[in-house]
């Protein structure tokens, strides 16, 4: 359905993505996690097309969505997919809806626009989709302001905008970390059925391993504009090849269930300014040699998944 | 043995609007609350947002005024504290603070942030500042080269380094620390939790832990405060004891575990916490509730110890 082949992206001289590759296919969830600056947000921007927007442009790679490569597509064309076939979740739910506009015709112009749908059609379709998210009363819902809804129901509102067009692909980039923990389940359970009931292809984006834990099928680990570990969710998480992969699973509190003593990563998060030379993490690596510090591992396959590491392997 | 810190029916009544056309309304954010810290002991407070977690963590330390109830700290009853006594006593009971980036002035060095709390108490530390201040920021895992660098210069995770530094200047023995590791990454959060586990240790501190997180709380905290709509609704002794109010355990089937062969069914609870103003009679939970009868609609359940533990539900699990 969507297959990203090394995808770099560049604003002026910096390149804060690089070796990006990953795909996805109808009905399954593929998780993108990584701590804060990895270019997990980047790397929606890029699929969505939105990087002219903020400066940036795609410097190399791939994205191929069904049978066309979108990085060669004129805006024209990308207009009629963005919010159509490949729909946005975005996490702040605050901030994507208009303040000073009903709910209901802000969830209609996406039918309208993408659909050719008329009003009245629209507004059926939105309440349809409003009563599908288990909202209750969409027709009155529909008359209210976004300041009159919980954050829960707000982004129950983004996601009804994202459904309205009938998408193949959807993007949510941190759906839920604006919430509560119930609700976060709750928006959790909505997306899981959407992809069962919809057969779509659901690109989640999170900071949470525990959340790509719940819901995904497949996982890409970025760290610092990188991809560098990919495979099936049971492999990620069971024998992950990738010293940041372990790390960062060692990082995360197993409050309910038994497990060893959380200690951290040294150091910190580089940022896209002073990107370490050859493997990105080697500064904070328990396993570098002088080898990580000059040359760039490649991604190397194996079995389901890859890793990009010159020492890949179990923990010792 | 007496508690490091006894708290009893602690209430904080906010009032809001009230004019010429508006009624003024008004929202218990802490109602009742009572526990004991014993000395050494970490008791977690675990609660959704609005739920008087925060709150409560202000009141403990006075920096906002109770509106009803007792607040013992080593047998010192704080409320009857003039504001000079109680300056004098916050060298022994300090918070740290959710934002690292507020908590600190930008326009202070690390030293001098540290240092400030000497100058509040008006004490001189026994050898050189410098050293004293190069002693706390190693105690933190701070190289003391940062010493003179301000906070824009420092990541996320040092800077909250140099909040528990600053907290810890004056040897405290109780420790608040509201949510200390929300706005920092995975990697650095475990850093943080694993430096305040060893500082524990250490210095023999005492800590009460406020947090969203159930599974943070569950993995630091020797017992569990849960918080609803301003009330204590559960005591858990320990990490491990069974949850018997409904909201506990929605709690816990909505923290989702870092192991995909432990994926849970996510029961489809509706609805979100209502607004604490002007809150119907009843249970404050009775309207999210699976169980909820007439009686939970009618009558706040008290705290009362049931099967084993405190718990404030008409119909416990």
């Amino acid at each position: 359905m969507l297959q990203v082949r090394d995808l770099g992206v560049a604003f002026g001289a910096v390149q804060p993505l690089s070796g990006v590759s990953f795909s996805i296919e109808k009905g399954e969830t593929l998780g993108i996690v990584g701590e804060s600056g990895s270019g997990k947000s980047l790397t929606a921007m890029s699929v969505m097309g939105l990087l002219p927007l903020i400066g940036g442009r795609i410097k190399s790679g791939s994205i191929e969505f069904d049978g066309q490569d979108l990085t060669k597509i004129p805006e024209k064309d990308y207009r009629k997919l963005r919010g159509g076939r490949i729909g946005l979740i975005t996490q702040n739910p605050m901030t994507s809806l208009d303040p000073l506009q009903k709910i209901g015709p802000q969830v209609d112009a996406v039918a309208e626009l993408h659909l050719d749908m008329t009003a009245t059609q629209a507004r059926a379709r939105t309440v349809e989709i409003l009563g599908t998210l288990r909202i209750p009363e969409p027709a009155l819902i529909c008359e209210r302001y976004p300041h009159q809804m919980s954050g829960g129901m707000k982004q129950r509102i983004v996601i009804a905008m994202a459904l309205a067009a009938d998408p193949d692909v959807l993007i949510a980039d941190e759906p839920t970390t604006a919430l509560d923990v119930t609700v976060q389940a709750q928006i959790i359970r909505l997306l899981d059925d959407l992809v069962k009931e919809r057969d779509l292809a659901l690109i989640l984006i999170t900071h949470d391993m525990s959340v790509v834990a719940q819901t995904c099928d497949k996982v890409v680990v970025m760290y610092a504009g990188r991809a560098i570990e990919n495979g099936a969710v049971a492999t990620i998480f069971d024998a992950p090849q990738h010293p940041y992969t372990q790390a960062l699973i060692g990082c995360i509190p197993r409050g309910l269930s038994e497990g060893a003593k959380i200690t951290g990563i040294p150091g910190t998060v580089p940022t896209v300014m002073n990107y370490p030379k050859g493997c990105p993490f080697h500064p904070r690596c328990d396993r570098a040699q002088d080898v990580c510090g000059t040359n760039q591992p490649a991604f190397v396959g194996r079995g389901g998944g890859a890793t990009a590491c010159h020492f890949p392997g179990a923990a010792a | 043995m007496t508690s490091l810190l006894e708290v009893r029916d602690l209430s904080k009544r906010f009032t809001s609007g009230g004019g010429p056309f508006r009624r003024a309304r008004s929202m218990h954010a802490v109602n009742g609350v009572s526990f004991d810290l014993p000395r050494g002991r970490v008791i977690g407070v675990v609660g959704e947002s609005g739920c008087g977690k925060s709150t409560l963590a202000r009141l403990i330390l006075r920096l906002i005024e109770p509106s009803a109830g007792t607040l013992r700290f080593e047998g010192d009853d704080l409320l009857a504290k003039t504001a000079r006594e109680m300056r004098a006593l916050r060298a022994d009971m300090q918070m740290v603070f959710q934002d690292p980036y507020s908590a600190i002035d930008p326009r202070y060095t690390v030293a001098r942030a540290v240092a400030e709390p000497f100058g509040i108490q008006g004490r001189v530390p026994s050898g050189s500042m410098t050293d004293e201040v190069a002693g706390l920021l190693e105690m933190v895992g701070l190289n003391p080269g940062l010493a003179d660098s301000f906070p824009h210069q420092i990541s996320g995770g040092q800077k909250q380094r140099v909040g528990i530094a600053r907290a810890l200047a004056l040897r405290p023995s109780l420790l608040v620390l509201d949510e200390p590791t929300a706005s920092l990454d995975v990697s650095v959060q475990a850093q943080i939790i694993s430096l305040l586990e060893q500082l524990r240790d250490d210095l023999e501190l005492t800590y009460l832990f406020i947090s969203h997180d159930l599974s943070l709380v569950k993995y630091f905290c020797d017992e569990i405060l849960v918080m609803y709509l301003g009330r204590v609704v559960e005591a858990l002794p320990s990490t491990d004891a069974p949850a018997r109010h409904p909201y506990t355990r929605t709690l816990m089937d909505s923290t989702f575990e870092p192991d995909p062969k432990l994926r849970r069914i996510i029961a489809p609870l509706e609805g979100e916490v209502p607004s604490p103003f002007d809150l119907p009679p009843g249970c404050a939970f009775a309207d999210r509730c699976p169980q909820a009868t007439a009686l939970c609609r009618d009558e706040t359940p008290p705290l009362a110890t049931r099967g084993g533990h405190p718990v404030a539900c008409h119909h416990p699990i």
